[in-house]
């Protein structure tokens, strides 16, 4: 027997309006690992990570009446939790305390991670935590903009004209911001890419 | 480009950064969790409050109503600064009246008279002009 087809965002959306709590849940279910990922490398905590995610999906709750489809749930979603990690990292200055999440055992067997920390040459030899430590570093350097562009682009993967909806940014923008933050992390990283 | 594939090569790996095991499992509860709480721990005021901003993007008011508003708002204003009444504080100077363009009496201008010829002609004649002392004695020069 066939399963019923899952409900898309809009579905859960209506739904949630109209007083269903648990379409609202669904919807948490359904966001909340790819948003952990957006806050947690914007904040490189996970305590931090874990109260954000918590006030955005609240946030989220709050104002979904408010919510009257011009955008994608998915982009009304990303910029509440870009707006507020932002706002966050900017109160919290310099007080914070990084702590690393754990990394998933499907590392090891990355052509990337193997390239990155052996590359036949002594100078790139490097274990597992300090590759992540000096990565999580080099992007805590940036300014929170060019952090959040990075993380949306090179780690989640999402298009140019995602981002700069999200960010209500031009998408010409995104592109300088996404370039200049290379350019430092390039400059961060140098023995890591140098090869 | 080498430099940048190899960059992003490097930051893809950070998508291996994951929190413990479970940890989405519970995220769930935890909000239930805290939602609740919160609605309890929340005056009513602030809930409806939330309520009313959570809906008010959602009235639908017609573009013109906005220009109409400005416009009321605009002549209210000059309705106010218009009615304005004129002259006001003269009666708690003395004979010194306030002038004003708008003035619809004429002005009588007293500070002008010498203070003698007000005070019975016992001091030295001096002037009064705007309220300053003015002496018509020479002034010293060095």
């Amino acid at each position: 027997m066939d399963e019923a087809p899952e409900p898309n965002d809009d579905e859960l959306v209506a739904r949630t309006q109209a007083g269903d709590p648990e379409a609202f849940d669904d919807l948490v279910v359904r966001y909340s690992p790819r948003l952990y990922g957006l806050i947690y490398n914007m904040t490189a905590n996970h305590e931090d990570t874990n109260d954000l995610l918590q006030e955005v999906f609240a946030k989220a709750y709050r104002s979904i009446n408010g919510f009257r489809g011009k955008s994608s749930f998915y982009t009304w979603m990303h910029s509440i939790a870009v707006n507020m990690t932002i706002n966050f990292v900017k109160k919290r200055g310099r007080r914070h305390v990084m702590s690393l999440d754990d990394l998933d055992a499907g590392v090891h067997n990355d052509p990337d991670f193997i390239e990155a920390t052996t590359g036949g040459d002594p100078r790139h030899d490097a274990n597992l935590s300090e590759l992540q430590q000096r990565l999580n570093e080099a992007l805590q350097k940036l300014s929170h903009e060019h952090r959040a562009v990075v993380t949306m682009f090179d780690i989640q993967g999402m298009p140019h004209a995602e981002i700069a909806k999200i960010l209500g940014i031009s998408e010409g923008t995104v592109r300088s911001r996404l370039f200049y933050a290379h350019r430092q992390l390039q400059i961060y990283l140098e023995e890591f890419i140098k090869h | 480009m080498d430099e940048d594939a190899n960059l992003s090569k490097l930051l893809h790996l950070k998508r291996y950064e994951q929190p413990p095991p479970g940890y989405f499992d519970d995220f769930l509860r935890e909000f239930q969790r805290r939602q609740r709480a919160e609605v309890l721990r929340r005056p009513a005021w602030a809930v409806f409050w939330d309520r009313i901003a959570s809906i008010a993007p959602t009235f639908r008011v017609p573009q013109f109503a906005y220009a109409a508003i400005l416009i009321l708002a605009a002549g209210a204003s000059t309705l106010i600064v218009t009615q304005q009444p004129t002259g006001t504080g003269g009666k708690a100077d003395g004979p010194r009246t306030s002038l004003s363009l708008t003035a619809s009496k004429p002005v009588t201008i007293t500070d002008t008279l010498p203070v003698a010829a007000r005070t019975g002609g016992s001091l030295p004649s001096h002037y009064v002009l705007q309220s300053r002392p003015v002496s018509n004695e020479q002034p010293l020069s060095f």
